[in-house]
């Protein structure tokens, strides 16, 4: 017996799916994201009842974790929870298990009708992910979340809502995994995460896609109450065309975000970000920092605002943005802004697209290292403020094993790039 | 065991910056290279390093026999050439102790041990009156000049190369520290290694007392002589040397 609150949501968003057209962005007609290439009627939600975990074991290793979940396809086909003061599940049950827990926060953050594939989402998302931490309980260990398409043609809706009691403290992550498939696929997410009042939270995205023809078309959105601390680390390793909104709402006073994202972009990969640092309520605090690396044909566009409202006087945030291009056939943009409504708060954003500098690559190579390594190191280097915060031994790892393999998949390009570079200084 | 440059021509994009330069160091030895500036003494220490952004049109670049005039910098520094850089490059996100284990390894088969490494560092260190806290510092990054050029000075003593080229190591540096950086090359001194010691200024030579002076001026070595030649500059003046070559030409 589904619950009214969820049944109507669903209605209400079919009709706002089949009647809106599928959307192409374009950003002062130079950025343009156009799904013209995604056969939206060859794709379907699959349904399974079993997984191969050893792509999950790649990425997760052995840690051990508080919570694992895992939906392949349409399916949650996973669940374990090993601290018993959780409540970890798929949403479809929770829904029915704790109504008075899921109807509170259900889609309050995201409304069913703010585009195409939102509205989708709101429709159609099946199994799902519900995750709730009771008030004052410190959970050590992280609540993972794996997202598995590995079937081409596959439509995943996917859907997750998390919420973090009073003064209670949690790690979640959420993993976006696919093998190289051969044909398209879709993962339309939702996630929302509410940070009630002195709560912590470290929350961290990893997406790679792998690649082939994935594309994700996600919205995500963070509220953090009163005194509440999120910090966000979303990285993107991969995907073939990816569109997604990020959002982080401080909307009471007293409450902080660390957002800090990282991406990486190779061959023809196409990256649409938009992030937004908004803060609803006086005395909150924020720092949104976001670096890229590009390589082949592949492009990428961050757009970062602050926004901070009528009434939010006291707020002090501050925002960077850094691309880095290795490649002469990628195209990187990196846009800063700000709509600050209110007097007296500080908010200051900077930005940087730039290349590898030369005169670093020589330098290192006159101790001996090689080429090869010094561009590595650097590129870590650059990454490395980003990959710090992530405070987990077990993500860094993976995310600097990632990014070397990506770049030693790029080293004759690189190689070229820098020195075609040095010759013109 | 030598450091041979042979008749070097130099070129950048829009201009030739070397005219032919001869200049041997023995192991052992330890030169200096003079000039004004503008006169090509980074040029030439950036050609033996092989710096892309310099062309060698003519000549060579020789290292105990071996010919490394079109070989990349990173065969340079495992032959055994080393450069202390005028203006070194800032590695964000490199600590100074992962950045010379790096190097270290890069000229080794196996892996330093880490509690050698660490001996070796901490030896090294205290040589240069470096505090603790450095190592754990990106290279470079907020560094002051001072500490830029003993950052330059701790890898040369922790790679210990055959060759080693200062390019403008003392300027920038105040007593205090021209007498640490002066300290620690002096200790570096000795029958396995040939320093070329590059600098506008004489300040140097006054602590690490040089075999050979070379004086070069619009990309020629126009003087050669003993550590009395440095002497002679001290009083007179870059303009001597001009007015000297200007005669001896007409």
């Amino acid at each position: 017996m589904p619950a009214d609150f969820v049944d109507e949501r669903r209605k209400a968003a079919l009709e706002a799916f089949e009647a809106e057209p599928v959307p192409t962005w374009r950003r002062s007609g130079f950025w343009t994201t156009s799904l013209r290439g995604l056969d939206l009627e060859a794709l379907e939600p699959k349904r399974y009842d079993s997984f191969d975990s050893d792509l999950v074991h790649d990425h997760l290793g052995d840690e051990e974790h508080a919570a694992l979940i895992v939906q392949r396809g349409a399916s949650v086909v996973h669940t374990h929870v090993a601290d018993e003061r959780l409540i970890v599940m798929p949403l479809e049950r929770a829904v029915e298990e704790h109504p008075d827990l899921v109807e509170p926060y259900f889609g309050r953050r995201l409304p069913h009708d703010e585009g195409k594939f939102p509205a989708g989402t709101a429709a159609f998302w099946t199994g799902g992910v519900f995750i709730h931490v009771p008030k004052n309980e410190r959970i050590e260990k992280p609540i993972q979340v794996v997202w598995l398409i590995d079937e081409p043609g596959t439509a995943q809706w996917a859907h997750t809502l998390a919420v973090v009691g009073e003064h209670a403290e949690c790690k979640i992550r959420e993993y976006f995994l696919a093998p190289d498939l051969e044909g398209q696929a879709l993962h339309s997410g939702a996630f929302e995460l509410y940070a009630l009042p002195g709560a912590q939270v470290d929350l961290a995205h990893y997406q790679d896609w792998g690649p082939g023809d994935v594309h994700d078309l996600s919205v995500r959105r963070v509220e953090v109450q009163r005194d509440a601390r999120v910090k966000w680390v979303p990285i993107h390793l991969g995907g073939r065309l990816t569109k997604q909104r990020l959002d982080i709402i401080t909307a009471e006073q007293g409450s902080d975000m660390r957002h800090t994202g990282l991406y990486f972009t190779e061959r023809d990969e196409h990256l649409d970000l938009f992030t937004s640092d908004k803060h609803e309520a006086g005395h909150t605090t924020g720092d949104t920092v976001w670096k890229g690396v590009l390589t082949g044909d592949s492009r990428a566009s961050y757009e970062g605002l602050i926004h901070i409202v009528p009434k939010a006087p006291e707020v002090d945030t501050y925002l960077q943005t850094h691309q880095m291009l290795l490649s002469p056939k990628a195209k990187g943009d990196a846009i800063p802004s700000l709509i600050v409504e209110v007097d007296n708060v500080k908010a200051s954003h900077g930005g940087t697209v730039g290349e590898l500098d030369p005169e670093q690559i020589f330098y290192m190579m006159t101790r001996g290292i090689p080429r090869a390594e010094a561009v590595r190191v650097l590129v870590e280097g650059y990454f490395e403020e980003v990959v710090q915060r992530l405070e987990d031994p077990g993500l860094e790892e993976l995310v600097r094993r990632r990014v070397a393999e990506k770049l030693k998949g790029a080293e004759q390009q690189v190689r070229e790039f820098i020195g075609e570079r040095a010759e013109a200084a | 065991m030598t450091l041979e440059i042979q008749n070097l021509h130099v070129r950048t994009e829009d201009r030739e910056i070397l005219h032919g330069v001869d200049l041997t160091v023995k192991k052992g030895e330890t030169h200096a290279l003079m000039g004004p500036n503008g006169s090509g003494k980074s040029t030439l220490a950036n050609t033996l390093m092989g710096n892309p952004v310099y062309e060698v049109t003519e000549g060579r670049v020789l290292l105990n026999g071996e010919d490394l005039t079109e070989a990349d910098p990173d065969e340079r520094a495992k032959a055994g050439l080393f450069m202390a850089f005028q203006y070194p490059a800032t590695i964000p996100g490199v600590s100074v102790a992962n950045f010379l284990r790096m190097a270290v390894n890069a000229r080794r088969e196996e892996p330093i041990k880490v509690k050698e490494f660490g001996s070796v560092l901490k030896e090294n260190m205290d040589l240069l009156r470096i505090s603790r806290d450095f190592t754990s510092r990106y290279l470079n990054e907020g560094f002051s000049g001072g500490e830029k050029k003993r950052a330059e000075i701790l890898q040369l003593a922790m790679l210990q190369p055959d060759f080693a080229v200062l390019d403008e190591t003392d300027s920038g540096l105040d007593i205090d520290a021209l007498r640490i950086v002066a300290d620690g090359v002096n200790a570096m001194r000795g029958d396995e290694r040939g320093f070329l010691i590059i600098t506008h200024y004489t300040r140097i030579l006054s602590y690490v007392r040089p075999d050979f002076v070379h004086i070069m001026l619009d990309g020629r070595i126009v003087r050669e002589g003993g550590a009395e030649l440095a002497d002679e500059l001290e009083q007179k003046g870059y303009e001597w040397v001009r007015e000297e070559v200007a005669a001896g030409a007409g």
